[in-house]
């Protein structure tokens, strides 16, 4: 009964995963080994010291000193409200590993005549969670905003849910040929309305300030609607009793919103974030579609770059290196949602 | 009951709303203006979201000539394909898991566990050297098996059969019924509500799906319509026609968007139910 699934989940995932891993390893050009099967090499390690290592890798204590710094005092303020009972301590120790993550990875740079083996991997890798810690943060708030706003059972606010839920569903290409053109510096319809009000308007798209702020855009217009629904379900699930308890006490409104929802909300929200924080990080055709990765590589992220690697390139084992690190850091981010989730329940 | 600041706050939200939805009438709007007035200008009537002057030209156009029905139509098998594929290996697994007991099952469900923890762009390297070396690509079986290797079907399922009674499967044991017959004649009737979930979950996805087409099909006979859409946006201008292009783009999007409209509830609950399991 279980066989045509664990058939076909062994060979199109769990196998394709380790032979992922096993790819790697090798020296493996997609054209030379399409046409030679034997064209690839062992070369055990080599591809990761190419893609994340360079030559003359020193590290100093405050290399970057805003991220450095930062990453201390953050791990000591998470310590003291672990102490404090703020915090519960799995969370508190995982907040810590991260920000000693940090503080190391920050304190890495090439020495005089080094270099970063791969120009383009860390810059790629810091525009993917730079996207990231625009997006989920907007997607997460207005959101919440709305989820609240809307938690009635009225035909009204049904079809405003349904309005906003809309974007949803359409796909990425959908999604990137209409802000493609919405952001069209001679046809857009942004333009045209900042012309009507007299601004002269952006070329969103080409500009380097602006291009992952247009991407970010596209992105919260696209996926809000998933997460006001994870809101709304959560809401539903807290007991009406609560609120008229609060009602004696004069919560009411925001106020009720701030100390009843709001609250009984965290294992939602941990979700939503952890959610959106795997979705986000393998952003790949918005930015392929809509900017192509530029410009000057602003806005070029982790999976087009392996993309790229791997299609572009033909460099089949650099491109599983980085297949590799981002399965490790999703495979983290899962986990912790396990974790999590298995703690509540 | 229906207060005054309740009528407030419909208004107050139908503005954010209405902004939302503008960028969706715009490419609705462009879709029905001829393309030489696109090519002067997108404002015609109201910042060109009032589609004047009005024509069907550019979907005439659309089903005449070029790939656009072909896609479709290709997309069409695809979804249902992968959609029939998800639910008949989820069903059966489902309920192998949670009602039938054999050897192995702890590690079969640590394993899927393991799965969920795959992200596609880790394995669509693997994936294309594995169906390059079958010589695959470029068929409708490529586009549909790596995605009915997902785990989660499998999860929502068998928690869905581990939420039912007992009851009707005892009593129909007792009758002298086997498993495949229980399953057969009792639980798939039992579990449809979930099946339709499950089913919508994947068709969306399936239709949505970018990544792993743009990586296995590279023949224009074998895009899907959201990849072909891809492939005409770059040039979308000076060949197509805008008009044309927006056209594409309200095709590829009526079957989602009517299923959604049509399922809500199933739809809500499937992304509910979905997107908290993983």
């Amino acid at each position: 009964m279980i066989l045509p699934f664990l058939v076909i989940y062994m060979v199109f995932l769990i196998y394709p995963f380790f032979r992922g891993i096993w790819i790697s390893f090798h020296d493996w050009n997609l054209l030379a080994v399409a046409f030679n099967p034997d064209a690839k090499e062992f070369v055990g390690l080599k591809n990761y010291s190419r893609v994340m290592w360079g030559k003359n890798i020193t590290w100093s204590f405050f290399h970057s000193p805003f991220w450095q710094t930062g990453a201390v005092i953050l791990a000591l303020v998470t310590f003291w409200a672990k102490d404090a009972g703020r915090l519960k301590s799995s969370l508190a120790w995982l907040i810590i590993f991260i920000a000693f993550l940090i503080f190391f990875v920050m304190g890495l740079y090439p020495d005089e005549g080094g270099r970063w083996y791969d120009r383009r991997f860390w810059p790629t890798v810091a525009n993917t969670i730079l996207f990231v810690a625009l997006t989920v943060p907007s997607v997460t708030f207005v959101a919440l905003f709305l989820a609240a706003a809307l938690n009635r059972e009225t035909r009204a606010m049904g079809v405003l849910r349904t309005l906003f839920f809309l974007s949803n569903v359409l796909s990425v290409t959908v999604v990137t040929l209409i802000w493609q053109i919405m952001f069209s510096p001679r046809q857009g319809l942004v333009a045209n309305i900042t012309e009507a009000f007299g601004g002269s308007p952006i070329i969103w798209l080409t500009d380097v300030q602006f291009a992952m702020a247009a991407i970010v855009i596209t992105t919260v217009w696209w996926s809000i609607g998933i997460a006001m629904i994870l809101f709304l379900a959560g809401m539903q699930d807290i007991s009406a009793e609560l609120y008229e308890a609060g009602a004696l006490d004069n919560a009411k409104g925001l106020k009720a919103f701030w100390f009843i929802t709001l609250p009984n909300l965290k294992r939602t929200m941990t979700v939503v974030v952890v959610l959106q924080i795997i979705l986000h990080f393998q952003v790949f055709g918005q930015v392929h579609l809509m900017t192509n990765g530029g410009p000057n590589d602003t806005t070029q992220v982790l999976v087009r770059y392996i993309y790229q690697t791997a299609f572009r390139d033909s460099e089949l084992g650099r491109a599983a290196v980085m297949a590799v690190f981002l399965f490790v850091i999703m495979g983290g981010f899962s986990a912790i949602q396990l974790i999590l989730g298995r703690e509540e329940s | 009951m229906l207060s005054r600041s309740y009528y407030a706050l419909v208004i107050v939200l139908a503005i954010p709303a209405f902004i939302w939805l503008v960028p969706t009438i715009w490419m609705l709007s462009l879709s029905f203006q001829p393309n030489d007035v696109l090519a002067r200008t997108t404002s015609s009537t109201g910042f060109g979201l009032i589609p004047i002057p009005f024509t069907f030209e550019n979907f005439f156009a659309l089903f005449a000539f070029g790939h656009t029905p072909l896609w479709f139509f290709n997309s069409i098998i695809v979804a249902l394909g992968m959609t029939l594929g998800v639910l008949v290996v989820s069903t059966t697994a489902g309920y192998a898991l949670a009602r039938l007991e054999f050897r192995f099952k702890r590690v079969v469900v640590v394993i899927c566990l393991v799965g969920l923890m795959i992200p596609e762009q880790a394995v669509f390297i693997p994936l294309y050297t594995m169906f390059a070396d079958f010589g695959w690509h470029n068929s409708y079986q490529a586009l549909i098996l790596p995605r009915v290797a997902v785990p989660i079907g499998v999860f929502l399922m068998m928690q869905f059969f581990k939420g039912l009674s007992k009851d009707i499967e005892e009593a129909a044991r007792l009758e002298g019924v086997g498993w495949l017959q229980i399953f057969w004649y009792v639980m798939l009737p039992l579990a449809r509500p979930a099946m339709v979930t499950l089913a919508i979950l994947t068709f969306l996805y399936a239709w949505n799906d970018y990544l792993w087409p743009l990586v296995s099909a590279q023949k224009r006979e074998y895009f899907t319509i959201t990849l072909g859409l891809a492939s005409i946006q770059s040039n979308f201008a000076q060949s197509e026609g805008l008009g044309r292009v927006m056209a594409s783009g309200v095709i590829a999007s009526l079957p989602v968007v009517g299923l959604f409209l049509i399922f809500q509830r199933y739809v809500v609950r499937a992304m509910s139910v979905g997107g908290s399991k993983g």
